[in-house]
């Protein structure tokens, strides 16, 4: 009974390189929380405005009740962002070293 | 939310044109009798022509949503009504009085068909706030 040798491991000769680049830096996490509180902000603005105009009789009433409506859902998105940030944070900070 | 920010945008320009064909509507209907004009001659019926608004679509990229807009209030050239009513101050040789081309029941078919366009984009817009409130409770 012979058993065959064992062969030469065969090296590959070229390396591809790796496809995957590394991700370009991401704005930063404030930088886009920023960004949502100056939307929100513009938002809260806009509604202003056309509440103001309807108000004065130039706008319509369901102008105004759209730019409330969307003010109102930028506040809720940017909450819900908050909420998940401070509990993100108090995760970390419960963990156990 | 872009794509829904497009349909709300498209709703609300609907709810302006729904808006000036009932203001249009509204005001065929309070001159049917109005037997002097600006010109001097009876009120003409009015018309609205829409159109749809591809800005939003060019502004947004690839949003579906389509706006509408007011293109133009027309004028009807259709002639006028003449009415025998020799008393009338602007009554003509013969008594006839030129009335508006305005026919009422039409109008009023007219309002109706806005009213309810306008109810349906208000519809419109409650679902799209109802399905961004279900998104923003994925977050709860």
């Amino acid at each position: 009974m012979s058993i065959p040798a064992i062969g030469p491991l065969v090296a590959p000769s070229t390396v591809s390189p790796s496809t995957s680049t590394s991700p370009a830096p991401s704005a930063g996490f404030v930088e886009s929380l920023g960004k949502l509180l100056e939307t929100t902000e513009a938002s809260g603005d806009a509604a202003n405005t056309a509440v103001e105009k309807m108000l004065d009789g130039r706008g319509e009433v369901h102008d105004a009740m759209i730019a409330l409506q969307r003010a109102e859902f930028a506040l809720q998105f940017t909450v819900q962002v908050r909420n998940k940030l401070v509990q993100a944070y108090q995760d970390i900070m419960r963990m156990s070293v | 939310m872009s794509t829904l920010n497009a349909a709300l945008n498209a709703s609300a320009s609907a709810l302006n044109a729904e808006r000036t064909r009932i203001e249009v509507a509204v005001s065929n209907l309070a001159n049917a009798e109005s037997t002097r004009g600006a010109d001097g001659k009876p009120y003409r019926r009015r018309d609205v022509v829409l159109a749809a608004d591809h800005s939003f679509e060019k502004a947004l990229g690839e949003a579906g949503a389509i706006g509408v807009k007011v293109a133009a209030i027309v004028e009807d050239n259709e002639p006028f009504q003449r009415r025998h009513d020799p008393s009338h101050p602007d009554a003509d040789a013969e008594g006839f009085v030129a009335m508006p081309n305005v026919n009422t029941p039409e109008e009023m078919v007219n309002m109706l068909s806005a009213s309810r366009a306008y109810q349906a984009n208000l519809t419109a817009i409650g679902l799209i706030r109802e399905l961004v409130q279900k998104a923003l409770e994925l977050g709860k």
